[in-house]
């Protein structure tokens, strides 16, 4: 017996490994004080296991591993490429939140970084256990995350409503796996899908893939399997709910589709109307939820089960009209890499905001725009290239997405355009709310005699590069449009 | 009469519904981790009779990986219960309504 | 023999322990003289009388203790399919399990270097 495995194309997932256990190994040497090192190693970590990606993107080429249940392909480098950076940034953002708290520093950018690795594993896969493993990794350490103020019960019923959830939504997965693997006798997604063809009339199938579809819409929160989401991101630490609204639920989301697309084409009269309804009910309930929420992580909440019902949008269509699904796979990766960056700035601006003002709730920000002047743009860059207006990222993502549903033709698609057009607007709404109490508002007078502090220089490098990749998507969007075209190349990959 | 792998993939199916009833009817966090555990084991069922039954090794592989996961799992979940019982003496979920949905 | 015909063999054991339990109370009931008092009826005849509820708290330390075994125990469960083709793996096996379990160990150091397993 022998064992192929290419190094390099593992190189991502063993430097954040690595960085893993360095970073427990540190945490257990280094007295209070010097706990920071643990976060400077997590940040080079996470920066370190881009290098290899890059290295195979301009080599490209497919690899493969283990009968094909493991490829890096343009599609996993590329994907790999957002779980890092959004990672990173992530790591970024917590440094200065978690120093403030004093304690179990090591031990947060151990889980954070865990999860990472669990994305990136998650990208490669292409059998029902690697997806599994990959997926576990992710949600596994989000639900201590979510705890982490141990003392405090919000995030304590935080954590236990995500973690009930969590694994009730683990087991339907699951069991629609078993059901797959037992009907299919494989779990390796191109034997399945050379397998499905033969199973079409069989009930359990559609069965299975209901089940399934039901486990990864918990995992991304879309309506109606996203109870859990605002009371989460609510009690956990605001870099956490960061994580989980861009990471995890991207995690979530990428799983269903490499699951529907690789394994599951064959029966798309099955899976293509879920996701049509899942992505309508995701868009209209987020939305009209959010119009109604006056603590801001909660409407942020919201607005990303929103988002993600966007995201789901082209995939749906192309799906449902019987159109080229390549196409809309593209389409629905570059949505997600420009959501991952407007969303992380915009919680990165609510954590600077919440430093700023002592509060999360938006009537507590009347004003923050004279108090300070830098921190209210960057809401009103944030929350306007959420709700898609040039030059911002942001509208590229709903251009993109419009243009494929437009391509993939027919009545369903239609009217999931309208009603995608018509929430749009509704999201429009309410991040101009925001905007509005920010810039005009009158400040209390208890905002204006609370003394400026200084932020942290890496919430402000969050910041920074954030804003940076909004404003150079929204005007060059060949950017985006680069990762989209890549990630097309699933379709040969799989092996 | 022979026992063919289907009768445990109805077990499994049974099972699964039992535990999938527990979780929606029961309060307790407690007894509703239970449940998922009885879950969890029902997709055990289910994978090591369909490998059998096909002949290949898969399906037990899985099943190495779902024990693992599960008791990771487990223990997330006791953690968390024991911090939740630290704070405030009750396990069940109803009584847990600070952040309103 | 099928399948159900080998569980005659368990019923017929079940029957036969429940009658001898059921001959031997017949028994004991008929044979043996009856005379009670106080300290015979009593939970434990030689023994110290229960205290408080039979619901008693456990100390948390021990669920640290629980959740570490747990985790260690079902760890094994990978060792034993590598036990069995250890041969035919070689040394890359031997070498990759090796990796496995300094992991898991670089756990209990970590475990034990943050104080879970003293009990105090």
């Amino acid at each position: 017996m022998t064992f192929e495995i290419d190094y390099l194309a593992l190189a991502p997932e063993l430097v954040v490994a690595g960085t893993i256990i360095a970073a427990l190994l540190l945490d257990l040497f280094l007295t209070r004080s010097k706990k920071y090192w643990v976060a400077v190693l997590s940040v080079v970590g996470v920066a370190g296991g881009l290098v290899p990606i890059v290295y195979m993107l301009a080599e490209g080429g497919t690899r493969s591993m283990f009968d094909g249940s493991y490829v890096v392909d343009e599609f996993a480098l590329i994907l790999k490429i957002v779980f890092l950076v959004s990672g990173y940034l992530v790591l970024l953002m917590s440094v200065s939140y978690i120093e403030a708290d004093r304690y179990y520093q090591g031990e947060y950018y151990f889980l954070l970084l865990s999860s990472i690795l669990g994305s990136l594993v998650m990208s490669s896969s292409r059998d029902l256990i690697v997806l599994f493993i990959g997926l576990e990794l992710t949600t596994g350490p989000l639900f201590l995350l979510a705890g982490w103020r141990k003392g405090d019960a919000k995030s304590n019923e935080a954590s236990l409503k995500f973690f009930i959830l969590g694994v009730l939504s683990t087991a339907i997965l699951l069991y629609g796996m078993s059901l797959l693997f037992g009907l299919t006798g494989s779990v390796e997604f191109t034997a399945i899908a050379a397998a499905i063809p033969d199973l079409v009339s069989e009930p359990a199938l559609a069965l299975s893939v209901l089940f399934l579809i039901v486990g990864f819409a918990f995992k991304a929160s879309a309506v109606p399997f996203h109870f859990w989401a605002p009371d989460t991101y609510e009690g956990a630490p605001t870099p956490v709910a960061a994580y989980l609204s861009v990471n995890s639920k991207a995690a979530g989301f990428v799983a269903m589709l490499i699951v529907m697309y690789t394994a599951l084409p064959g029966i798309s009269e099955v899976w293509a109307p879920a996701l049509w309804v899942l992505a309508a009910l995701s868009m209209t309930v987020g939305n009209l939820s959010a119009l109604r929420q006056g603590n801001i992580v909660r409407l942020l909440a919201y607005s990303s089960i929103a988002q993600a019902g966007f995201m789901l949008v082209p995939f749906a269509a192309a799906a449902v009209a019987g159109s080229d699904l390549a196409q809309a796979f593209s389409a629905t990766v570059v949505y997600l890499v420009i959501y991952a960056l407007m969303n992380l700035g915009a919680f990165a601006v609510v954590i600077a905001g919440a430093r700023r003002t002592g509060s999360g709730d938006i009537d507590d920000w009347a004003g923050l725009g004279q108090k300070d002047p830098v921190l209210g743009l960057l809401t009103a860059l944030f929350f306007l290239s959420l709700a898609g207006i040039p030059p911002l990222a942001g509208w590229y993502a709903k251009f993109v997405m419009f243009a494929s549903v437009i391509e993939a033709g027919g009545i369903s698609t239609l009217v999931l355009a309208a009603i995608a057009a018509v929430n749009s607007v509704i999201a429009f709404y309410y991040y101009a709310r925001v905007i509005k109490a920010v810039w005009l508002d009158t400040p209390s007078e208890e905002l204006l005699a609370r003394p400026g502090r200084e932020y942290a220089g890496s919430i402000k490098l969050t910041l920074a590069i954030s804003m940076g990749l909004t404003i150079a998507i929204g005007i060059y969007p060949t950017f985006a449009t680069y990762f989209g075209e890549a990630s097309r190349v699933i379709a040969t990959g799989g092996g | 009469m022979i026992v063919t792998a289907g009768w445990y993939m109805g077990l499994a199916a049974i099972l699964f519904a039992i535990g999938a009833l527990g979780i929606l009817i029961r309060r307790n966090a407690l007894v509703m981790f239970m449940c998922v555990e009885l879950m969890l084991n029902a997709v055990n069922l289910t994978l090591i009779s369909a490998g059998r039954e096909l002949g290949t090794l898969d399906g037990q592989v899985s099943v190495f990986f779902v024990l693992v996961v599960a008791a990771a799992e487990v223990v997330v979940g006791l953690a968390i219960l024991v911090s939740v019982f630290r704070n405030r003496a009750t396990a069940s979920v109803d009584e847990l309504a600070e952040l309103s949905g | 023999m099928t399948y159900f015909e080998s569980y005659l063999t368990v019923g017929a054991f079940i029957a036969l322990g429940a009658l001898l339990v059921g001959v031997v109370l017949v028994l004991a009931r008929a044979l043996a003289p009856s005379n009670p008092s106080a300290e015979k009826l009593s939970t434990y005849e030689c023994g110290v009388d229960p205290v408080g509820s039979g619901w008693s708290q456990t100390y948390v330390r021990y669920y640290l203790y629980g959740l570490l075994f747990v985790i260690f125990d079902i760890e094994a469960v990978f060792i034993f399919p590598w036990a069995i083709q250890l041969e035919s793996l070689g040394m890359f096996g031997l070498i990759e399990m090796l990796v496995f379990i300094g992991i898991l160990v670089l756990g209990l150091v970590y475990a034990i270097r943050k104080g879970v397993l003293r009990w105090e």
